[in-house]
């Protein structure tokens, strides 16, 4: 009697589906296979090689780093007054009362105490036109406009000039962007032509090249560099034929803070220079240091004190060369 | 006589020469007068082609709210 009652259960019906969760095969089968864990699906997802994602432009392979690292540090007072018109046109008025370093010769910092004032007008209207123009009291124009001529091509012009004669910069870069490359080509004052091109290779790696001619002085270059970048790190290689290696390296350590490295190795000047720095963003304030193999501690802290009113510190102490620079100031505005 | 030949056949031959080198060089010459003038004209009208792009873009702001300094 035991054994025959037994023998004639039936096995337990399978478990129901919670409700909500999709079945990942048909029907039939969900009952009896177990669902797949999250972590599976992800390693098993095969890499499209011809699906790649766009890599970031050329120039701007490093910009973590650089945002991390090099902060606007200014000496003196430094005040900016941001005017927004609409939507897309503003108008700002900014300016600095300190000291600007004078390159020389020597070992000796050489500060010359100056007070501008330097008024902007920025139209931008992305995706088309992107106008920026910034006029100081000298008499300079620093005039950056970004236009993109038909969806895949764009042109950008960075300039500045001068009153005086034969200082002034100008640059043309024409870019293409293609599915997962992009390629620019650079037309200069003083003849300079220049050609760069970058492809992602993996979701997460990409790598470019770039090569430029100096046509008053006759040089030309080669350079390479690449990217690898994930949700949490970004790492940078450049390599030039003008003797520069340079590395970076960027980790997200949390949503508020990040950490940075940079090295960098100049080969006809035999010159090496690391750096580590951090960033941290918080709610109210983005404060920034770093400190240099050359002895530099430097940090920057930018923070709101209301809406629209920024508080800027700035510090910078190079105890060899005796060089203390210190700034404060104020941003008003968007 | 024939150092007068020789100089007259040579001189066509440089006239043509130098008719290309001074295209060239002529050539040279105006781009570069014309980049002296667009660089003049850049350094005026860069900032005033700006406010005027954005003076005529949508909404329009009024001459007012140009030169109010709130």
């Amino acid at each position: 009697m035991g054994s025959a009652a037994s023998a004639s259960a039936p096995p337990p019906p399978p478990p129901v589906q919670p409700h909500g969760a999709a079945p990942p095969y048909g029907v039939g089968l969900a009952g009896i296979l177990p669902p797949k864990p999250d972590g599976d699906e992800k390693k098993e997802e095969k890499v499209d090689y011809l699906n790649l994602p766009c890599p970031v432009a050329y120039e701007e392979i490093q910009r973590e780093a650089l945002m991390s690292l090099k902060p606007e540090l200014f000496e003196g007072l430094r005040f900016d007054f941001t005017k927004m018109l609409s939507q897309k046109f503003a108008l700002s008025h900014s300016v600095l009362m300190g000291s600007l370093e004078v390159p020389s010769q020597s070992a000796d910092v050489i500060k010359v105490p100056t007070a501008q004032y330097e008024f902007g007008a920025n139209f931008i209207d992305l995706p088309q036109l992107m106008l920026i123009g910034r006029l100081m009291t000298d008499g300079r124009l620093n005039a950056r406009v970004k236009c993109d001529l038909t969806e895949n091509l764009a042109l950008k012009v960075n300039a500045q000039l001068t009153s005086e004669p034969h200082y002034s910069q100008g640059m043309f870069n024409f870019d293409y962007k293609g599915t997962d490359y992009r390629a620019q080509f650079q037309i200069g004052n003083n003849a300079f032509y220049g050609a760069n091109y970058i492809q992602s290779v993996t979701p997460n790696l990409s790598m470019g090249t770039e090569i430029f001619w100096l046509g008053q002085q006759r040089k030309s270059g080669i350079g390479f560099n690449s990217r690898y970048n994930t949700d949490k790190m970004v790492g940078t290689l450049q390599v030039a034929s003008t003797g520069i290696v340079a590395l970076s390296y960027v980790q997200k350590v949390s949503e508020k803070v990040s950490l940075a490295t940079d090295f960098m190795y100049n080969h006809m000047s035999r010159d090496v220079t690391s750096s580590v720095g951090y960033d941290y963003i918080l709610r109210q304030c983005r404060l920034r240091g770093k400190i240099d193999s050359n002895g530099v501690v430097a940090a920057y802290l930018e923070e709101r004190l209301n809406m629209g009113v920024n508080f800027l510190l700035s510090a910078e102490i190079d105890h060899a060369k005796k060089n203390y620079k210190f700034g404060f100031g104020m941003t008003v505005g968007e | 006589m024939a150092s007068a030949a020789a100089g007259k056949g040579k001189s066509p031959a440089d006239a043509a020469e130098s008719s290309a080198a001074s295209a060239t060089r002529l050539a040279r010459e105006w781009s570069t007068w014309a980049m002296k003038k667009a660089k003049v004209v850049a350094h005026y009208g860069f900032i005033p082609l700006v406010v005027l792009v954005g003076m005529r873009s949508e909404p329009r702001p009024s001459l007012a709210q140009l030169l109010s300094p709130v």
